[in-house]
């Protein structure tokens, strides 16, 4: 078995119709990853039982883990498939999409609901000002930067959303990564004034307290993004803020 | 004027500390004065209870509301949640699972441990005098000995385990190095709470 690599991957046509499974083999190959193996695939479509099939459809861009487009549950968890090393897995290789996502084709989701969710959450910076407002770059302490950094590794994968038993297609929580977001933009010089805004929209309907802390996130977060951390100082700020909404202050 | 989701979960999560997980621990250190005997037990833990000020007040607004809110916002939290450790079998995963089928164990157990004790010295005057017979009747019947112990060790995990989401949710711990800390320590919390309440079972069978 050693001069194949095998492949069980679901199949779906449509967004509407049915999963159904196929099996792959490739001829091995030295540090393939699963995006090369996919490609490899993709060059002879032909399943096991020697049925030529449509390629599997797939999402992937850099190659280098750091564009988040090619998430997708290798072996029943959720990661990054371009460093998914064909020889560190378990044979054979099961390929799923992420499904708290919906599934627009085979592998490939409809990640938008990150991308709503950091919408939801004002997950920017206002601008103060397009003239020159003759001050210079606002200042910002080491330590703080240093957790910026983590938080602004962020690639919005969803591999943390997938990992989240309360994320998903009928629940309204918006999940671990925009989350983290509130934080590095609350922690911004100029994004500060926003913070009661961003803290408000956390602290409705499907935001920070939807979490139940199983902490899966922070497990599989492929950019090591301080998930956890992020809740935790997240539920400080909020609890401050509801001090403040209720006391003034 | 604040979010309504937002103020359920965080109250659920304040009134399962206050006044229900100190009620927890309150009713488990009198418990365990059941080692002083029969009359100390009936006279100086029950009897004491009973002639309160305002008892009733305490019993329906400290105890019985506050388990109840806890207990049905915790089933609408318990649906909302969705397993996954078959995918993801983490320790802190397991740990979620858990502490939602504890909740759902908890629930049930209080129901017969209410029912049987409190309830039913409403109208039973025997109960009344002399509760420590009867829980030592009632725990040596091994159909409900096993349920308590089992009720029991429940209780205190998902109490326990609290403690630590709890720190988390209110933002008491912020790094995984204090999440740590609060994991360990609530841990030891859960062995030594455990051993008060099994110790105040034993008690009414050693007690001389």
């Amino acid at each position: 078995m050693a001069d194949t690599i095998r492949f069980r991957i679901r199949r779906q046509d449509h967004p509407d119709s049915g999963p159904y499974w196929q099996e792959f083999a490739i001829p091995y190959r030295r540090e393939h990853n699963v995006v090369s193996a996919l490609l490899a695939i993709r060059e002879n479509p032909v399943t096991i039982d020697g049925e030529r099939v449509a390629p599997p459809v797939w999402d992937s861009n850099c190659m280098e883990e750091v564009c988040g487009s090619c998430s997708l549950r290798v072996n029943g968890r959720a990661r990054q498939a371009c460093s998914a090393l064909v020889d560190t897995l378990e044979q054979p290789i099961v390929l799923e999409p992420m499904l708290t996502f919906p599934v627009v084709r085979d592998l490939l989701v409809d990640r938008s609901a990150m991308f709503d969710n950091l919408r939801r959450v004002k997950a920017w910076i206002d601008i103060d000002g397009s003239w020159d407002i003759h001050t210079g770059a606002p200042r910002i302490s080491p330590q703080e930067w240093d957790l910026n950094y983590a938080l602004s590794r962020c690639m919005t994968c969803g591999c943390c959303m997938d990992a989240c038993p309360h994320f998903g297609l009928d629940r309204d929580f918006i999940g671990p990564a925009p989350l983290a977001q509130v934080l590095l933009m609350n922690s911004h010089p100029t994004g500060k004034y926003s913070r009661a805004d961003r803290l408000h929209a956390i602290m409705s309907d499907g935001g920070l307290t939807d979490c139940s802390s199983a902490q899966n996130c922070v497990r599989v977060c492929p950019k090591h993004v301080p998930l956890t951390a992020a809740i935790g100082k997240l539920g400080r700020q909020t609890t401050a803020q509801l001090l403040r909404d209720i006391f003034g202050g | 004027m604040q979010n309504p989701h937002f103020l359920l979960r965080r109250v659920h999560s304040l009134v399962g500390l206050v006044p229900v997980g100190a009620f927890l621990l309150f009713h488990l250190w009198e418990n365990s004065k059941s080692r002083f005997g029969q009359e100390h037990y009936n006279t100086y833990v029950v009897e004491k209870i009973q002639n309160l000020n305002y008892v009733w007040f305490l019993e329906v607004f400290l105890i019985a509301l506050p388990i109840l809110f806890h207990g049905v916002y915790g089933m609408v939290v318990f649906w909302r949640g969705k397993q996954n450790v078959t995918h993801y079998g983490y320790f802190r995963n397991w740990m979620w699972l858990a502490q939602r089928i504890s909740g759902v164990g908890v629930l049930l157990f209080l129901l017969m441990h209410v029912i049987g004790t409190r309830i039913l010295a409403i109208w039973n005057e025997a109960v009344r005098q002399d509760m420590f017979s009867h829980m030592k009747n009632v725990l040596s019947e091994p159909y409900f000995l096993v349920p308590y112990l089992i009720g029991l060790v429940l209780t205190t995990f998902h109490f326990c385990n609290g403690l630590w989401s709890a720190s988390i949710v209110w933002g008491l711990a912020t790094t995984p190095r204090a999440q740590k800390i609060i994991q360990v320590a609530s841990g030891v919390a859960f062995v030594v709470i455990t051993a008060v309440g099994i110790h105040g079972m034993l008690g009414f069978f050693l007690a001389s």
